[in-house]
């Protein structure tokens, strides 16, 4: 990540932009083991209170890491329960990185966010929709595939 | 070149997600 995916202009712009960047050596004590880190790279985000919400191990390119980025402040928001920011967040991924390995996972959790934003189920079976659509070999279709029967 | 400006310090770190409603990005690495 250091070598590649950090010094990568988007990378540290989005980051700089949209997150406060803390890091620390896999055995930095107290937090390594408070997050129980047993293999690296492992990013990490918190809320403001320290709360973690989200987490990918792993080398990521940039074309990635911004999305796996994004997917994580969805969850933020979802966690939070700040239903509308998690699906804005969700379209900005959509919308700028289509073709992302994320994106999946990402319309399944903006159907969730919408259902709780609305109690409407048809968000629900609207993500599974789009999931078998256009994702169909997904996990998140699998995933979401009880969605169907809800009326 | 741009460069992500890492803190070191997570007291620090929360006090400024608190002050600019962000959320905190934590990497463990292994500097070899």
């Amino acid at each position: 990540m250091g070598a590649v995916t950090y010094p990568d202009e988007k990378v540290a712009a989005f980051i700089n932009a949209r997150t406060v960047p803390v890091q620390m050596a896999y055995d930095a004590k107290p937090y390594a083991d408070d997050f129980n880190i047993q293999w690296t790279p492992a990013v990490i985000l918190l809320d403001e209170d320290g709360k973690e919400h989200f987490r990918t191990t792993g080398f990521l390119p940039p074309e990635e890491f911004i999305p796996s980025l994004l997917l994580g402040m969805l969850k933020v928001h979802f966690d939070l329960k700040q239903f509308r920011e998690a699906i804005d967040v969700g379209d900005t991924l959509t919308k700028e990185y289509p073709k992302s390995k994320v994106v999946p996972e990402t319309i399944f959790w903006q159907g969730v966010a919408n259902y709780e934003d609305t109690h409407d189920p048809s968000h629900l079976k609207a993500a599974y929709k789009k999931l078998k659509a256009e994702h169909p070999s997904s996990e998140w279709a699998i995933r979401a595939e009880p969605y169907d029967l809800l009326r | 070149m741009a460069e992500v400006r890492w803190l070191n310090d997570m007291n620090e770190a929360l006090q400024r997600a608190k002050n600019e409603k962000k959320p905190v990005l934590l990497d463990f690495f292994n500097p070899g």
